[in-house]
């Protein structure tokens, strides 16, 4: 009886441990010190923040193996986000993992807090979407936070080019993307912010509380290279201010980190425009401190504003791998 | 009663003439023109306030932190305010006329402060090791000159709205009394503004403004240079 005591004491101690390591392992993801979200702080009615299910955590690795594969070595996940495993079907480049970012949550909710660490070893490579558009569903009490670290060791690539994310009536969403690169790796970052569900019930452009949208990148000494925030509060200045949205109802931000060389090379490829009659405008400049490039599309449905980030994404991608993007699959 | 000679050094400095080169830049407003996106007074009026609300969550806040180190005599704290503003202005000819200004006025400070930190803060641009924004320069400037953070505030998001009113009527067609309205009417909203800016951290800083990014970056790579941005 009593090895069976001890057996049962040292399973017991085991499964404490294991729930220790799987909570601890798990970032705090917390805006509170941030002062736009002040004002949505209370707690939500429904489950809490920070309870299971509504807490979801990503940690994916990507290296070269021994047989020269680029793989994706780790990957830690807590539940609503989901990764399976990487596939091979970039036809342009059947070499690289390419990795869908799953919610078995459906939209992010009230108080729903999310962390995901990307992080490319010496001369990998990867392509990261999302499976379908994020939906940023109606909030009462809280918001909904994201905290993204992504690290590029020398010589790395990456293409982050998720869907776009939607966001509902009255909702509230904070991001804070934090990128350390080496001078030699290639980060194309991509985002797209609908104005709203255009076609749900009379359309709800622009009638959500607060997004707010942080990305920074430094160097892995520390040095900081850009810092980019916007907040679209629309009771407080109007989208459709003129040199805001104006009567655009998507918009994308793009973020290339490249070496100076590389990035005026794309630079001279992209031709910046302002089409009225078909409203779709396109923008690019230089980062600070040499970066790399900022691209920026103005539309109003999706699909066009993806086009364009997708074309290019095949300028960045034809410049560091010598290859194109290859089309967008029908049912994308 | 305000200190009589601190409103007299407020008005030279905010004065369209003072020689850090305000009209050679147009904010944008060239290309906004040629693209016929502003046309007229409303227009005019909506891309001036898209502007001065650009420039007061990210050079106001430099400028009222460099202002606020300046009085401490803390060179780092300027150095950072530089810094941070630098690394948050996206747009690169926004960061060429932000240089040019800020070391025209640090040149300029240098000879009417010489006991002040601009000569320190002037030899750190010279040597590379500040980027030597506009904002960050006034801020030093106006600390010096014992003119208040208020004011200071106010000389800045004039000196914004002025810059393109001033453009403006070179480009756009407008008469003086529609500039003049345009600016009269930036009165009514700056206490606000203040109060907002006035307690955010350099991290704070914040844009949202796509349409003027991509107006700039039409400029940037077109032909277009009767202004230099």
């Amino acid at each position: 009886m009593r090895g069976v005591g001890q057996g049962l004491n040292l399973f017991l101690m085991a499964l404490e441990e294991q729930k220790h390591e799987m909570t601890a392992s798990v970032p705090e993801v917390d805006f509170s010190h941030c002062r736009e979200m002040r004002p949505y702080l209370e707690e939500p009615k429904a489950m809490y923040v920070g309870a299971p299910g509504k807490h979801g955590y990503l940690r994916m690795g990507f290296e070269i193996d021994p047989r020269g594969k680029c793989i994706m070595r780790d990957l830690e996940r807590r539940v609503p986000l989901i990764v399976q495993q990487e596939l091979y079907f970039d036809e342009a480049m059947p070499e690289m993992p390419c990795v869908y970012i799953l919610s078995s949550g459906g939209p992010n909710i009230d108080g729903d807090r999310y962390q995901q660490d990307i992080y490319m070893k010496k001369d990998s490579f990867a392509w990261i979407s999302t499976g379908a558009a994020t939906k940023l569903a109606e909030m009462r009490y809280n918001y909904s936070g994201l905290v993204q670290n992504i690290t590029l060791e020398d010589n790395a690539y990456l293409e982050f080019m998720p869907e776009p994310v939607y966001p509902c009536r009255h909702t509230r969403f904070i991001s804070d993307t934090k990128i350390v690169v080496a001078p030699t790796a290639t980060l194309f970052y991509s985002e797209i912010y609908m104005g709203g569900r255009k076609y749900y019930g009379d359309g709800e452009l622009f009638e959500y509380d607060i997004l707010s949208v942080c990305c920074h990148a430094e160097r892995p000494d520390g040095e900081k290279l850009m810092r980019e925030k916007f907040i679209i509060d629309p009771k407080r200045v109007s989208p459709r201010l003129l040199g805001v949205m104006g009567q655009f109802d998507v918009f994308a931000n793009v973020v290339v980190l490249t070496p100076p060389d590389k990035a005026e090379e794309i630079y001279r490829k992209v031709e910046p425009f302002f089409d009225k009659e078909n409203k779709i405008a396109v923008g690019i400049t230089h980062l600070p401190n040499q970066a790399g490039l900022l691209f920026k599309v103005l539309g109003m449905e999706p699909s066009p504003v993806k086009a364009q980030v997708r074309e290019f994404c095949s300028k960045v991608r034809m410049a560091i791998k010598g290859v194109p993007v290859p089309p967008e699959f029908p049912w994308r | 009663m305000p200190d009589m000679s601190a409103v007299m050094k407020l008005l030279q400095f905010t004065d369209s003439t003072f020689p850090v080169g305000t009209f050679s830049f147009s904010n944008g407003l060239e290309t906004a023109s040629f693209e016929h996106i502003v046309h007229d007074a409303q227009t005019l009026g909506e891309f001036a306030e898209a502007q001065a609300l650009q420039a007061a969550f990210s050079d106001g806040v430099a400028a009222l932190a460099s202002y606020r180190a300046a009085l401490n005599g803390n060179l780092d704290g300027i150095l950072a305010a530089d810094k941070a503003l630098m690394d948050f202005k996206m747009n690169d000819e926004a960061r060429q006329m932000l240089s040019r200004m800020g070391k025209k006025l640090a040149e300029l400070a240098v000879r009417l402060f010489p006991e002040s930190l601009a000569g320190a803060w002037l030899d750190k641009i010279v040597a590379g090791e500040t980027p030597g924004s506009y904002p960050v320069a006034q801020g030093i400037a106006f600390a010096a000159a014992g003119i208040s953070e208020r004011d200071l505030f106010c000389s800045h998001q004039y000196g914004v709205v002025n810059m393109v009113l001033g453009a403006a009527l070179r480009c756009v067609r407008v008469s003086h009394y529609d500039t003049q309205e345009i600016l009269f009417r930036m009165s009514d909203r700056i206490s606000g503004l203040y109060e907002e800016v006035a307690e955010m951290e350099l991290d704070d800083m914040h844009a949202f403004f796509p349409i003027l990014d991509i107006l700039a970056s039409l400029h940037e790579k077109g032909n277009m240079r009767m202004f230099m941005n």
